[in-house]
């Protein structure tokens, strides 16, 4: 495999298309976003053998390629209810309707506004290399919830409690998806995202005036199904 | 000023109410190991797995050295990680072990690591001694950050043993080597969380990176738990350390050990500095043989 995903060929099997048992090219794969430097890590990193490349790209379980994907959409549709949400908050700081916004309240926003829509373009990069249409719309189930909560926002520690359990919701969906993926990018993916999740998570915990890590181990118990 | 100890209490109770129904829940998982344990003695080398592993290792070099070169450059370990690297990965794969027993045994020898890291942080006159809320706050969440670590370990153990492997309760060798070089440099709190967020670091990345070598849903489940945690600890310490540089040591504050922060003083930064990256990216890790009985 060459170092330089873009001169990969147009049909080399890269470990998206093992996800539905399509092939396509690892330059589909990867131009969707930088987001995805993250796989290309991972993949540029698999060196030149052609043995490595079939080690590294093959599905852990040898096959089960749909539940990836569906994977993928329930990611990118939470990252897409992210991404409003913080446009929204940001949205509402700017016109004054949530009071005086601290700046470090104003930075976290607008981070992690722009992490998630690197999220969302991450998901939508694996979609759209599986030959599917990428996600557009947000979660709808939880949507309503989250439109709620926006519209009942009138502080910033309302808007602030609103994100963390979004980010509550969005970590610990890919740590309960982590298990059944069986691409190796798709899990590495999932568990770089959960990561900075998380780290948001502790950080909104710390603004409120909560302990930052209040558990042991990271738990399921609000991780929406696709 | 010592630790309050009646907040301090309080946290500690609190602390092993979570752990104690955290361990329950991970324990469900353990028949379910069993039955691969059962399996794995009927079947006890997979080559399969042996060429996943080797793949891996590769993989991860490449990884590691890019990152390894980059951290090298900021300074606390610096000049500690080359050569160590280059002697994590020429040591061979020991193909006569499972994979999975292997990185449940590292993982067990990062988390020892990080419990005397911290264990030994604490006794830094300076630390110990330290006086305003900023160091009843570092002490406060170093002990409950320690604490956390110990459960960590002991449910990797429980792992360990389940799937017919031995224990490890040694600390990693290779990053205790890192850590016992930079304890002479450990003169003021910002190298001390300096070094914990490395450790913190190391142990993220190493469950990032387990998460695809391991084969076991379960084992998965709880590695990818228990890293969730490890990022956290880290996001908090990045922003303790980022308040330190910017003496705002009053802002350095956490219920149950004090005051909530004052989210109008917090600057700028501090909604930034906890997640430089909007994916995790890999720095230094334990190669799944390095803490491996």
């Amino acid at each position: 495999m060459s170092p330089n995903p873009e001169t990969e060929t147009e049909t080399e099997t890269s470990a998206l298309a093992q996800m539905t048992g399509a092939r396509v090219s690892r330059r589909r794969f990867l131009v969707g976003s930088g987001a995805v430097a993250g796989i290309a890590i991972v993949t540029a990193a698999c060196g030149d053998d052609d043995e490595d490349d079939a080690a590294d790209d093959a599905p852990a379980g040898g096959g089960a390629a749909s539940g990836d994907l569906a994977v993928a959409k329930l990611a990118a549709g939470l990252e897409i209810l992210a991404v409003d949400a913080y446009t929204a908050a940001l949205t509402a700081a700017t016109s004054g309707a949530l009071g005086a916004v601290p700046a470090a309240v104003a930075t976290y926003v607008a981070t992690a506004k722009a992490h998630h829509e690197e999220h969302r373009d991450a998901w939508n990069a694996v979609i759209a290399g599986a030959g599917e249409d990428e996600v557009t719309e947000p979660n709808a189930a939880l949507k309503p919830t989250v439109d709620a909560g926006l519209a009942a926002a009138k502080t910033v520690g309302d808007a602030a409690n609103l994100a963390l359990t979004l980010e509550n919701i969005a970590a610990q969906t890919y740590l309960s998806a982590i298990p059944a993926l069986t691409s190796k990018d798709a899990i590495m993916q999932a568990g770089q995202i959960q990561i900075v999740d998380q780290q948001h998570v502790a950080v909104l915990r710390f603004a409120l005036g909560m302990y930052p890590v209040p558990e042991v181990f990271q738990k399921t118990d609000q991780a929406a199904t696709a | 000023m010592t630790i309050d100890d009646r907040q301090l209490n309080e946290l500690i109770v609190e602390s092993q109410d979570l752990q104690v129904d955290a361990l329950r829940g991970m324990r469900t998982t353990l028949p379910d190991l069993a039955d691969i344990r059962e399996d794995r003695r009927r079947q006890p080398v997979n080559p399969d797995e042996i060429i996943r592993f080797n793949a891996n290792r590769r993989q991860l070099f490449r990884t590691v050295s890019k990152a390894g070169a980059a951290f090298g450059t900021r300074g606390l370990l610096a000049g500690g990680f080359g050569g160590l690297l280059a002697t994590l990965v020429a040591s061979p794969a020991r193909a006569d072990e499972a994979l999975d027993i292997q990185i449940l045994q590292t993982a067990s020898s990062l988390e020892k690591l990080a419990v005397g890291t911290y264990e030994a942080a604490l006794g830094l006159p300076f630390v110990k001694n330290g006086t305003g809320q900023a160091f009843t706050t570092i002490r406060a969440f170093a002990m409950e950050t320690m604490s956390q670590h110990d459960q960590h370990k002991k449910a990797f153990q429980d792992q360990t043993t389940t799937l017919g492997g031995s224990p490890q309760d040694e600390p990693n060798p290779t990053f205790q080597e890192v850590v016992n070089d930079a304890v002479p440099g450990l003169t003021d709190p910002i190298k001390v969380v300096d070094l914990a967020a490395t450790l913190e670091k190391v142990a993220t990345d190493t469950y990032l990176l387990n998460l695809s070598a391991l084969e076991d849903g379960p084992a998965k489940a709880l590695m990818g738990s228990v890293m969730g945690v490890e990022a956290q600890h880290l996001a908090t310490l990045r922003a303790v350390k980022a308040l330190l540089e910017g003496n705002a040591l009053d802002l350095i504050t956490v219920p149950p050990a004090g005051p909530a922060v004052d989210l109008a003083k917090l600057p700028g930064a501090a909604g930034s500095v906890a997640f430089p990256d909007a994916l995790e990216q890999v720095g230094p890790v334990a190669e799944p043989e390095s803490g491996a009985k």
